[in-house]
């Protein structure tokens, strides 16, 4: 009851090959495998550790997230100093993701001129942390730091890393945060 | 030959009523009546010059006194005027407008037989989504409501359409939401070809250029049988004019600006048909577009610019018992990212978010800084159909396109080697491939319908270096599906089935708790089903009654399951790898929908639906709080959930002539979604809206060269969403925003400048600088929503070899 005619069947053959067409083509190289990402930077600890400028034991706080952005969540110390006692204080960066695991504090110091470490205690008489190292422009840069107690209390420590490309010039605002992590600390 | 209506080939009735509603706001129905002192009578018929069948239907305007009616069933139409020179504009849908001059001393009797536009026909023959959709709900934006629209994101567009929502991210883009349901469970077919961008960020638009359509549709409801299974919530159907079948060569210039981000759009399209192969016809068309810094009152919302730049090109071979087309098209975009998102800990977020306007803002700029997007999508189609003798017809349908996303962080790389290739921090393309046979049967017994085969490979990677957010993954799907329509009289009865198979495969790179690099390789199979059933009925020749229901099971896609990372700011987590869950499973679909359209009554026209979608297994996203604590700080976090949710609403929309030349408009939608697992409010919900619009058309003076001038004013108010889930302030970050309205005033006329019809107007919206936040954009938490803008539209339609004879 229906006609086809044999152009239009040829047509119609036609048609059919075109629409299974990519279903032939399309299956190329798709058995690749992702790979760890090890052109993207990613800071996973930080460590700040104060040595008793008299001597003694060294204290330190981490803060280890080593399972990148979300996931797990991130392992954070805390820092318990004596009272009335000056620290030296040394922060390291590390990317633990990458084998070997990359140093990132010595890219930061390489790259002085566009860093600094930003160090906000809240209550604000908790520490008082002075950087002592500088950049080639003689500004600050907060890798080295001198910190220093005096009364007892309780608080916390907050470190900000500002990217500042071009534009440091000692002060926070320009640039953006990098890093910024807080530890609780206990001043005893 | 007889014109067939494509929704109801036969007698097309039902179909062609609710789209001539539907498209009221560009078809002005004056009536018939006239002082009784002018009482000489003008009548006629409407025929088709081939068939010489009656034209029931078809709208006849006095263009001198902008008198209109449309003719009766049997073709007839009749008006009273006064003595004098009179011009009759004759039009019907897929025919040739006729405009005939008439000096009117007695009465006078003047038939018109109207020649079918081929290429109209044509167009509507050869898609076939365009055959199998009348018993679904649809409303449509062409000619001058699409026109008020250009310049804007298609997302944007649409909101014109009564249950049409947008969910935003910033000021410049919008991913549509119909009946608040919204990303995978909308399709978009991009001229025939399902739009396969990255579909995985709310915050990414749909990757098209609204200028190649001359047509927008929305299907509302389910419409999963034909389109698959991520028809759900709706389609979305963006149409190009068919390509021109008479010789000769046109084209159109779009122009567009902005005042409130400096928004400058130029869109040219030039098609023609060669005269020595008639059934060669061609088409290009380009579009660029670029906007400087959007301005919230009080405040620019900083680094908000974007460019876009893309075009397209056709072309056609066309016979009667074949035809062939090739398209490709490429669109090209750069879009900037609120820094306001980028803040420190969480304190810091919570003060950003508590912020009445944001910390950082800016002077005016077209820079685009980081962060910023940059998307391009290509898609290369080819179709063809054969006319299978007496049968039917036989159409296929090739497609490949590839969406390339890089988003650019705000921050740059530490390593200055990194930090000067200026890569992307996450760079993803999409591929995929598409095939559709489909054959359509003639009439046989009061029976039309079409059977089908469908299938999709797509393929999804990031490049090296890229960060990690949605996994490799390749996706395979097929499907076939059959529908029929029963057509008698006053009914209209269709029912559907489709099967679909689908086979994802993914392999994701992870990291053990200790930091040790693995690939998580997973493959997932679904065989999905989706059946329709729906009804349309005419009881009086003013009301058309439609009945849809559909339902369909959804396999949850890649992005729902395993997204996981941070892009723009935002961290967003798929279902499977929350601690503790186990895999999604599909979406089931129950959705059922009532229409009433009251039509071409002199007065009141209008549309109400009703409706309800059960969903079980629904796959939705929530904040996750607290936000998720990342090495540079807080970020706003989101996870997705399961649970079984109801929808049920009303979309009303209607129009009442006031009087001559007064039309007052409505419109209004509201959404009411429970959480039955939970017993609560389902979140991320539009809130009710409502819009009123009064316009006046001028009539045409014949010594001006101003016609179809008109003026409209508009007020759009949305109440504060209060129907949110239990303990709102531990769900999300904020609360709903305050409810807002915001008035609108649009003045346009087409200016005879020489043979040019020039259309213009200018539209003002948010015209007090009303501040206000919505709750569906993202950025709500941040910022407030664009102030006052002006937009100027320039369209000027350009005959290049051949002059125009419809007169448009």
């Amino acid at each position: 009851m229906y006609s086809f005619n044999k152009k239009s069947i040829s047509r119609i053959a036609m048609l059919a090959l075109l629409a299974a067409a990519p279903l032939f083509s399309a299956c190329n190289n798709d058995d690749d495998d992702p790979t760890p990402d090890d052109d993207n930077e990613q800071i996973t600890t930080l460590t700040y550790t104060l040595t008793p400028a008299g001597g003694g034991t060294p204290v330190s706080a981490t803060y280890r997230d080593l399972d990148g952005d979300g996931g797990a969540a991130p392992v954070i110390g805390s820092l318990t100093l004596a009272a009335n006692t000056t620290y030296t204080g040394v922060l390291t960066l590390l990317d633990e993701t990458k084998i070997p695991v990359v140093n990132t504090s010595v890219e930061i110091l390489e790259e002085a001129d566009e860093h600094l470490f930003w160090f906000e205690s809240t209550p604000a008489n908790l520490v008082t942390v002075t950087r002592t190292d500088r950049d080639k422009n003689n500004l600050q840069i907060g890798l080295q730091t001198s910190l220093v107690t005096t009364a007892a209390a309780t608080g916390e420590l907050k470190i900000t890393l500002r990217h500042q490309p071009g534009t440091k010039n000692g002060t926070f605002a320009p640039g953006d945060t990098d890093v910024e992590v807080k530890f609780n600390t206990t001043v005893r | 030959m007889s014109f067939r209506f494509p929704g109801a080939p036969g007698a097309g009735r039902p179909g062609l009523w609710l789209l001539l509603l539907l498209t009221l706001s560009t078809v002005r129905l004056g009536w018939a009546q006239a002082p009784t002192a002018c009482a000489l009578s003008l009548s006629g018929r409407v025929a088709d010059h081939e068939s010489r069948a009656d034209l029931p239907g078809a709208t006849v305007v006095v263009l001198e006194t902008q008198q209109a009616t449309e003719t009766d069933a049997a073709g007839n139409f009749h008006f009273h005027l006064c003595a004098g020179l009179y011009h009759v504009r004759v039009s019907f849908l897929g025919y040739q407008s006729e405009t005939a001059e008439l000096r009117l001393e007695r009465a006078v009797v003047r038939n018109f037989q109207l020649h079918p536009d081929a290429v109209a026909l044509r167009g509507a023959t050869v898609r076939g989504e365009r055959v199998l959709a009348p018993t679904q709900p649809t409303a449509t934006l062409s000619g001058q409501a699409l026109q008020q629209t250009r310049g804007q994101a298609l997302g944007e567009a649409l909101q014109k359409i009564s249950g049409v929502t947008v969910i935003q991210t910033g000021p410049s883009i919008f991913k549509p939401m119909i009946h608040g349901l919204h990303s995978n469970r909308l399709t978009i077919l991009n001229n025939g070809v399902r739009q396969e961008g990255q579909q995985w960020g709310q915050e990414h638009g749909p990757e098209i250029d609204p200028f190649i359509a001359s047509r927008l549709t929305v299907v509302k409801g389910a419409a999963s049988v034909r389109y698959g299974s991520d028809a759900i919530g709706g389609v979305v159907l963006v149409e190009p004019k068919p390509l021109r079948d008479s010789a000769g060569t046109g084209g159109e210039l779009n122009l567009v600006g902005m005042s409130n981000n400096g928004l400058g759009a130029a869109s040219g399209t030039v098609e023609g048909n060669v005269r020595r192969l008639p059934a060669l016809s061609w088409r290009v068309q380009g579009t660029a577009k670029r906007a400087g810094t959007f301005r919230a009152p009080g405040y620019y919302l900083k680094n908000s610019g974007f460019q876009e730049y893309d075009f397209s090109a056709a072309a056609g071979w066309r016979k009667e018992t074949y035809g062939l087309e090739v398209f490709y098209s490429q669109f090209n975009t750069k879009i900037g990212i609120l820094p306001a998102a980028h803040v420190g800990s969480p304190t810091d977020l919570q003060l950003a978010i508590a912020r009445d306007q944001p910390l950082k803002t800016s002077g005016f700029s077209y820079d685009v800084e980081r962060a910023y997007q940059q998307v391009r999508h290509d898609v290369a189609k080819l179709t063809g159909f054969v006319e299978t003798g007496s049968a039917g017809r036989l159409t296929a349908t090739v497609a490949q396109q590839t969406d390339f996303r890089d988003e650019y962080d705000k921050f740059r790389p530490r390593n200055d080697n990194l930090a000067s290739l200026n890569k992307p921090e996450l760079s993803y393309t999409n591929r995929t491939s598409t095939a559709e046979l489909l054959w359509e049967h003639r009439r046989r017994h009061n029976l039309t319908g079409s059977v089908g085969v469908a299938g999709t490979y797509q393929f999804n990677r990031y490049a090296n270096g890229s960060r990690q957010f949605i996994p490799f993954y390749t996706n395979t799907a097929v499907g076939a599906f059959w529908l029929e329509k029963w057509q008698r009289n006053k009914w209209l009865l269709e029912a559907g089935l489709r099967l679909d198979h689908r086979n994802l495969q993914v392999k994701r790179g992870d990291r053990d708790s200790s930091g040790v690099y693995f690939v998580d390789r997973r493959q997932f199979q679904y065989t999905t089903p989706a059946a329709s059933l729906g009804a349309t009925f005419d009881p009086t020749t003013h009301l058309t009654l439609n009945l849809a229901t559909g339902l369909t099971r959804r396999a949850p896609a890649a992005n729902e399951r395993f997204s996981d990372g941070v892009h723009n700011a935002q961290y967003e987590l798929g279902y499977d790898l929350v601690p503790g869950n186990g895999p999604l499973v599909p979406e089931t679909a129950l959705n059922v929908g009532l229409t009433a359209t009251w039509h071409d009554n002199p007065r009141l026209n209008g549309e109400i639906t009703v409706y309800q979608t059960r969903i079980t297994d629904f796959i939705y996203q929530v904040p996750i709080l607290p936000a998720v604590v990342t090495i540079r700080g807080a970020l706003i976090s989101w996870q997705y959930q399961q649970t079984d949710a109801t929808f049920r609403g009303v979309d009303v929309a209607g129009t009442y002539q006031l009087a001559p030349r007064w039309l007052l408009g409505a419109k209004g939608s509201i959404v009411r979604a429970r959480d039955t697992r939970q017993d609560q409010w389902q979140i991320f919900m539009p809130a009710d809206r409502a819009e009123v619009s009064l316009r006046y058309d001028f009539s045409n003076q014949p010594a001006t060269h101003f016609r179809q001038s008109y003026v409209q004013l508009g007020g759009y108010a949305v109440a504060r969403q209060t129907r949110v889930p239990d303990n709102y302030a531990e769900r999300d970050y904020k609360l709903p925003p305050a409810g807002y309205a915001l008035l609108g005033l649009e003045a346009g006329t087409t200016i005879h400048w020489g043979r040019l019809p020039l259309d213009i107007s200018v539209a003002g919206s948010n015209l007090l600088n009303t501040r206000y936040r919505d709750y569906l954009n993202r950025y709500r938490y941040f910022t407030d929503e664009m102030g006052r803008n002006v937009t100027l539209r320039v369209r000027v339609p350009l005959e290049l070899s051949r002059a125009s004879s419809s007169g448009t």
